[in-house]
């Protein structure tokens, strides 16, 4: 018997793993329409529509649903009634940001206001349930501090968002360039960066087979990256610009420092071969570096963020190259671990789940993270030959997206045939 | 493998789950009262205090500069 009795159901976290393919199809489907005029600017209509569909549509959903799966298993923290925070979470995120992103689109003010109270709730209840299942844990690991002040990061993150929606929709005279990038520090980083890294000091070393990262850098990353994130907030405030690019310099830095920690721990692997996670991962971490460097050119040099092509090149390396290849990367070890977890409880210890790779083929996901990597090369140039590459691009990221749900959909079939073929055994039994 | 806190040594650190948790759940099996175990883990096994708890075993975890958690478990 597996010690995974207090896990949630499966299908807590399956509905925003299943979900959040779709949504970067959606992205890449928008792409492929709109073409050159999408790589324009980050300003542009479709441009802020994309970005949200892969930034909370697909980056957002799964961490989330994650989150709910293993907040018990690497803090010990049992969320009260976790399918029905998952189904409201759910149901939120997903019609939330499709109104976002038609209200960006189509420039209309209502859908947005219509999308900040549907995505504000679902996050409220969401981080008071998340709330109350941490208030009694101690923090006696990184990881656990880690998520609790990442959930600090997604309530800074959560209120920008919606203030900013509310301003866009209301005509208030905001400074929307300097809220928009902190909107990103504190959704890259504060929330993003703390919680990946919070949950990479438990799964590198245990899917990957690495040495544990330092105890010091545990404990320091999660704090600064967040002290940073405010620092940053109190300098757009009070309109202090040298404070405010000593605030991007140092996430810049703190974030380089966890990249390149996590690059010399994975060569340390145990592991011979490199498996599909280790190869997404470190797709991720040379695109992750890529673009702090540009967050740190920019913190000295600021005329850089004038160059064309630069912001965008930033957004497609940071939130395509490195979040969503960490994702994908960690999505295919957790879906096919939880199914083999339930369908090992279900056999009671009488019948043996089939082995991981029945559930999800090693050759399935090695074409996928072939197609992925295609994907992120046809982004990156399409910024600079939009005329001739941004449709390949679109089409690129719809398939490879549409390539990975199929994937996990697959794994899913295959988890619903074994635990038949289980039940049945089991009822054969004397 | 032995360890200053006790000879008895679960060394998981390299180890897929579930094998670090079957293998605690061995080792406890054959200790006697009185004796205690240490497991070594780069994370903290949360699912498993829970388990030791139901089973009347006490434990202390310390985590050590290199990231690895000593977790030492009475039998």
């Amino acid at each position: 018997m597996i010690a995974f009795e207090n896990a949630p159901p499966f299908a807590a976290p399956l509905r925003f793993f299943l979900t959040a393919p779709l949504f970067a199809v959606l992205a890449g489907l928008l792409v492929l329409f709109e073409g050159p005029d999408l790589f324009a600017s980050r300003w542009m209509p479709a441009t802020l529509a994309a970005t949200h569909l892969i930034t909370i549509g697909f980056m957002l959903q799964v961490m989330l649903g994650a989150l709910i799966q293993i907040m018990p298993v690497v803090a010990g923290a049992n969320l009260g009634h976790p399918l029905r925070v998952a189904r409201i979470l759910h149901a939120g995120l997903t019609l939330g940001c499709l109104l976002l992103s038609a209200g960006f689109y189509f420039s209309r003010p209502s859908l947005l206001i219509g999308a900040a109270w549907i995505l504000g709730g679902a996050l409220a209840v969401f981080l008071v349930a998340g709330a109350r299942a941490l208030i009694g844990v101690a923090s006696t690991s990184p990881t656990i501090r880690g998520i609790k002040l990442a959930l600090f990061g997604l309530f800074g993150l959560a209120l920008l968002g919606v203030g900013m929606a509310f301003g866009i929709a209301g005509g208030w005279p905001l400074p929307f360039a300097g809220l928009t990038d902190l909107h990103a520090a504190w959704g890259l980083g504060a929330w993003g960066g703390i919680l990946l890294a919070a949950v990479a000091y438990v799964v590198v070393p245990m899917f990957q087979l690495t040495p544990g990262y330092p105890a010091w850098s545990g404990w320091w990353f999660p704090p600064s990256v967040l002290g940073l994130a405010l620092l940053w907030s109190l300098a757009v405030g009070i309109d202090a610009v040298i404070l405010g690019r000593l605030a991007q310099a140092g996430l810049a830095l703190a974030g380089m420092a966890f990249g390149i920690q996590t690059f010399r721990l994975q060569r340390q692997r145990r592991r011979a071969r490199a498996d599909v996670t280790y190869r997404y991962w470190q797709i991720g971490l040379g695109a992750t570096l890529l673009a702090l460097l540009q967050l740190l050119i920019v913190a000295i040099w600021p005329g850089a963020a004038e160059l064309p092509g630069w912001s965008l090149a930033f957004g497609v390396l940071l939130v395509a190259g490195g979040y969503v290849s960490f994702i994908v990367g960690m999505l295919y070890k957790i879906i096919p671990f939880l199914a083999w977890m339930h369908l090992q409880n279900q056999g009671m210890a009488k019948v043996a789940a089939p082995n991981m790779n029945k559930l999800l083929p090693d050759l399935d996901m090695q074409r996928q993270l072939k197609a992925w990597g295609l994907t992120l090369l046809l982004l990156l140039a399409a910024i600079g030959w939009p005329d001739w590459l941004a449709r390949p691009a679109g089409l690129a990221l719809a398939a490879s997206s549409g390539w990975l749900w199929l994937n996990l959909y697959g794994a899913t079939r295959r988890y619903r045939h074994f635990g038949r073929d289980i039940d049945e055994k089991l009822a054969a039994l004397p | 493998m032995t360890h200053p806190k006790t000879p008895h040594v679960v060394d998981a650190r390299y180890m897929e789950p579930p094998e670090p948790f079957v293998k605690t759940m061995e080792m406890l099996d054959t200790l006697k009262p009185g004796e205690k175990m240490l497991l070594l883990l780069y994370r903290e096994p949360h699912p498993l205090y829970k388990v030791l708890a139901q089973n009347g075993h006490a434990h202390e975890t310390e985590l050590l500069p290199d990231g690895t958690f000593e977790i030492l478990i009475s039998a």
